[in-house]
């Protein structure tokens, strides 16, 4: 699904030019679960980025799905987005004057659906995320292991193809963080392909293979045999 | 202490220039034109505050009992002056000022050569020592005490001696009266309501020794008593004209104008001579306006300040964990408030003094650096920096330090309802004062093009009038009038008294057999046949007055206009051959009709107003219509034959329609500053609108980002932030209509003919101010929306 070849992404301020990614090879296959690891600026969310077609590549190739996706102008690259890319992030992300109900919806009415066909998705999703009492508050008014569960609602309610989450569980207590991994694991059962940073062992080993990032480049790749060995 | 907080603020304005540059652009705007209308506001309420004995100087005015349109009139009868030293214990002394002519031109020839003297009055020698009038050369005890004399202004005799001695020289006026110089004064203060150039002496005049109550054409000023009351003297004043003029004669009740209040207080009265009088309201509309894009500019500040305060808001929590107290902060961003202010009141002053000489040219005023230079202005300039200081750091200061670092260090930062509240009640109020400024932009253009071209019930266009004052009767008027004839584009000419847009004889028209009633003001002029022609009026019945008149016959012939008709109550028919009761013992016949016209400037209704063909009063122009595709080359034919005729006389020509335009002159200002004044309102609210959504932007960035991962387009992120500031300047307008229209109307009133303020104003209005929004805002729209979300989604 995705084939990332010869990557490479420097920032340039002033004064220097940082490599952030320095020749990044890298597939994953539709199904996967991918985590990638490594310490702080070594260049995951970068990666990431990238991978969710936020961000430009320097250079390189990256095919996504068939699509060459580098080069791509912002309105090619939010086209190509719609619908096939998912989000969750470490801090929710999720916008403070929509309610719950609202926040899960918004992706769907840039895809330009119609009211009805919006509400009984987003209602589907609120059911199996075990949140649709709430979906009348606000973000502030709930916990942050529901917030994450909105956030999720609202990556999965366009049924992506793809995906990504970075450090889903970072803002969580462990309780709700293991929540949210069964639910991430559940979700690639389905079928859905994940790719998601982090910096917690535990949560590695429910990906299929773990990518260790240093310094912008993959250093090593591993497969974990037995998923969820951690549970 | 104080130098770390200035250092800090110092490197905050470097760390933020375009924030930095855009608040001190806008109050540097703001301040100069506060400045420049400060200015001129000050040099209007100085005038005549020179004169030592300022507190006792008054002039006597005039109110008209007739039945219809009352006047106040600025002259008195000839008499008044010497009545008053005479029969009013509280007067001291009194002195009437009469310009030449009944306030026209005077040619003069001296030293060879002709001139035309537009301020050329005859005084009372009086009037030396009421105004402590400084002489230069002669001295102010005698220099006017003879007949036949005269003294100059300092600029009257260079221009006229060049570097000749000037005492003893001769002066010939109109070619008929000669006048000895005999002393030469300091030009009067730009700041005075006197403005001759020339002072002959009233002895020798026509008017000396006169002692009419009536024929009120003097202007006269009186010194009072010290300790003597304005009022107990109005009451002797009354009973003066109670003892001179029986009751039912008196058509005028006589006051007192305090020097002080001349210059502005005067607009609306009649017969003023002085070439510019001001007008409070104008002064206080300026004023209105300077304070308004001061404030405007204020809030400028408080807008951008605070916009600026998601980044602030750390350094000021670090800073109170470390154990600043909310005074200290609270002084620091006084600091640098006044830091800012400081910069843009010097900006400012340099502005003020860069756009002075432009701002002199729109206004028709005169200003000079030197006003600034003196320790009041600097004092005013003081007291703007620390009321802008304090105005504009008010919000900010306890806004910004209020801040609780528990609140602010922690990740998710709430918004603060309230203060987006007052900041967006700051940007309506802003919007608002500048849809009122655009309302009244159109309005009082609209209004100006509605007087251009208005139909005056005349033809004002190709009409010249050329002075001939000094020509004399007869022989030498008919040769000028044959040789004008023979110009070929010379349609029509006419000689007569005055011409619509100049004042001419007032005097009263009644009903037969009603003398002793008030009766109705009416306007003559000394004309004769041809005036028909060269203006273009429109007769309802008879015809022009008669061509050709012998010398024997003394039966006046009148035409009337249509409102003196009405007041008679005849049919235009029926009037012809009928008398008209002006000239009290003399017959008056009434040959003509004609429809009204508007002889005055449209702030008034029209009048009664009558040409005739009484010998009483002198002709002072010859009228010309004009057919002609080249004027330098007509102008040029009419001089010569002008001079062949009168060799002695100055040619003096203006154009009627030139001449009517002079009557809206302060409109024509009024309208030039207003438009001025509310671009630089406008574009300083914009400046703050642009920080507001700098500001919305910013606290929105990480929703904006979330909402272009999640798919929203920058057409469809810039529409969103947009819709915002539509709904803020949708609340000003709703704000700023009512109170245009009625600013509006309140100034059209002013006006006897004047336009409707139709939808179409406000509709105009409205989308000009919605599309300066637009346009500001969506510079930073777009600029959002089309940021990578990848970076404001971070929180790392």
């Amino acid at each position: 699904m995705i084939t990332i070849k010869n990557l490479k992404k420097s920032f340039r301020t002033e004064e220097v030019e940082t490599l952030a990614l320095n020749n990044v090879n890298l597939t994953v296959e539709e199904g996967e679960f991918a985590a990638i690891m490594g310490p702080s600026g070594c260049g995951k969310s970068t990666l990431l980025n990238i991978i969710g077609m936020l961000d430009n590549p320097t250079e390189g190739s990256y095919n996504f799905a068939g699509h060459e996706v580098a080069g791509l102008k912002e309105s090619q690259r939010t086209q190509l987005r719609k619908g096939n890319l998912g989000f969750v992030f470490q801090s929710f992300n999720l916008i403070d004057e929509l309610t719950v109900y609202e926040n899960v919806e918004l992706p769907l009415i840039y895809l330009k659906m119609s009211k009805a066909e919006r509400k009984q998705k987003v209602r589907e999703v609120l059911e199996r995320m075990k949140i649709a009492h709430r979906e009348k508050h606000f973000p502030q008014q709930l916990s942050g292991g529901q917030q994450q569960r909105v956030a999720i609602s609202r990556a999965v309610v366009t049924n992506p193809k793809l995906i990504l989450a970075d450090e889903p569980t970072g803002n969580l207590d462990s309780k709700n963080g293991i929540e949210v991994m069964n639910l991430l694991t559940e979700l690639n059962q389905e079928g859905a392909t994940i790719v998601m940073v982090t910096h917690s062992d535990r949560d590695s080993h429910y990906a299929h293979r773990v990518i260790n990032l240093f310094d912008g480049q993959i250093v090593t790749e591993s497969k974990n045999r037995a998923v969820g060995a951690a549970l | 202490m104080f130098t770390t907080h200035l250092k800090i603020a110092w490197r905050n304005l470097r760390k933020n220039a375009l924030f930095s540059l855009i608040n001190i652009f806008g109050l540097s705007i703001g301040l100069a034109i506060t400045l420049l209308l400060f200015l001129f506001i000050s040099h209007e309420l100085s005038y005549n505050s020179m004169y030592p004995k300022k507190d006792r100087i008054h002039r006597i005015l005039i109110q008209t009992n007739s039945e219809f349109d009352n006047q106040t009139w600025a002259t008195a009868p000839p008499v008044m002056a010497s009545a008053l030293t005479k029969e009013v214990t509280n007067v001291e002394s009194a002195a009437r000022l009469y310009k030449h002519n009944f306030g026209k031109s005077a040619s003069i020839r001296a030293n060879e050569k002709n001139f035309t003297e537009n301020m050329f009055y005859w005084v009372d020698h009086a009037l030396l020592d009421i105004f402590d009038i400084n002489m230069v050369k002669g001295n102010s005890f005698n220099a006017l005490t003879r007949p036949n004399t005269v003294i100059l202004s300092e600029s009257a005799a260079k221009k006229y001696f060049a570097d000749q001695d000037p005492i003893g020289q001769i002066l010939l006026v109109d070619n008929s009266k000669r006048l000895e110089v005999t002393g030469v004064y300091q030009d009067h203060p730009k700041n005075s309501t006197l403005d001759a150039e020339i002072m002959a002496s009233s002895n020798g005049a026509w008017f000396y020794e006169r002692t009419s109550w009536g024929n009120v054409s003097f202007e006269t000023y009186c010194l009072l008593k010290e300790h003597v009351s304005l009022q107990s003297t109005e009451i002797q004043m009354a009973q003066m004209l109670d003892q001179n003029v029986a009751k039912e004669g008196q058509w005028y009740s006589l006051s007192l104008q305090p020097l002080d209040k001349i210059h502005l207080y005067s607009a609306s009265y009649h017969n003023s001579y002085a070439s510019y009088v001001g007008d409070i309201g104008e002064v206080r509309n300026l004023g209105f306006l300077a304070i308004l894009i001061l404030l405007i500019a204020c809030i400028n500040y408080m807008n951008l300040t605070t916009a600026k305060s998601q980044k602030r808001a750390k350094e000021v929590g670090v800073s109170k964990a470390m154990g600043a107290q909310s005074k200290s902060l609270f002084s620091r961003f006084y600091i640098e408030t006044g830091l800012v202010t400081g910069i843009s009141v010097v900006l400012g002053v340099l502005l003020a003094m860069l756009l002075l000489p432009a701002f002199n040219a729109l206004t028709d005023q005169n200003l000079s650096l030197q006003l600034m230079a003196n320790g009041t202005f600097i004092g005013v300039i003081l007291g703007v920096w620390l009321l802008t200081t304090v105005l504009s750091g008010i919000y900010p200061s306890v806004y910004l330090s209020r801040f609780l670092p528990k609140e602010v260090l922690s990740p998710s930062q709430k918004q603060d309802q309230g203060n987006i509240l007052v900041r967006k009640g700051l940007v309506v109020l802003q919007f608002a004062a500048s849809v009122i400024l655009i309302v009244g932009v159109l309005v009082i253009y609209k209004q100006t093009q509605y007087i251009q071209n208005k139909e005056l019930g005349f033809s004002p266009e190709n009409v010249m009038a050329i002075s001939i004052r000094g020509l004399k009767d007869g022989q030498n008027k008919n040769a000028l009038a044959q040789e004008f004839r023979r110009i070929p584009d010379v349609k029509a000419v006419s000689f007569a008294q005055g011409y619509p847009g100049l004042d001419v004889s007032g005097y009263v028209l009644q009903k037969d057999g009603t003398e002793n009633e008030r009766g109705l003001n009416i306007q003559m002029n000394t004309a004769d046949s041809e005036i028909a022609e060269v203006l273009q009026l429109k007769f309802l019945s008879g015809r022009s007055l008669p061509k050709n008149k012998s010398a024997k016959d003394t039966l006046v012939e009148v035409v009337l206009n249509k409102k003196a008709l009405d007041y008679l109550g005849f049919t235009a028919e029926e009037a012809i051959g009928k008398n008209a009761n002006i000239f009290y013992q003399q017959e008056a016949r009434i040959v003509g009709i004609v429809d009204d016209f508007n002889f005055a400037s449209l702030h008034e209704p029209i009048g009664a107003y009558a040409f005739h063909n009484n010998t009483n009063e002198g002709k002072s122009f010859v009228l010309v219509r004009l057919n002609t595709t080249n004027l330098a080359q007509t102008v040029s034919h009419l001089k010569s034959s002008f001079s062949k005729i009168a060799p002695n006389l100055d040619f003096s020509y203006s154009f009627l329609d030139q001449n009517l335009a002079q009557l809206y002159q302060r409109e024509k200002r009024a309208a030039k500053v207003s438009i001025i004044g509310s671009v630089l309102a406008i574009t300083v609210a914009c400046l703050g609108l642009f920080g507001l959504a700098a500001f919305t932007v910013e606290q929105r960035r990480k929703e904006i980002g979330v909402r272009k991962v999640l798919g929203a387009s920058v057409m469809g992120i810039t529409h969103m932030l947009s819709k915002e500031f539509v709904k803020l300047v949708l609340v000003a307008m709703v704000l700023a209509f009512p109170l245009a229209y009625w600013i509006m109307s309140n100034w059209l009133e002013g006006f006897a003919y004047r336009i409707n303020i139709g939808w179409i104003v406000f509709v105009i209005s409205g989308a000009i101010a919605l599309i300066i929004a637009l346009l500001t805002v969506s510079v930073q729209s777009i600029n959002a929306a089309l940021t990578n979300p990848a970076k404001s989604i971070r929180t790392e």
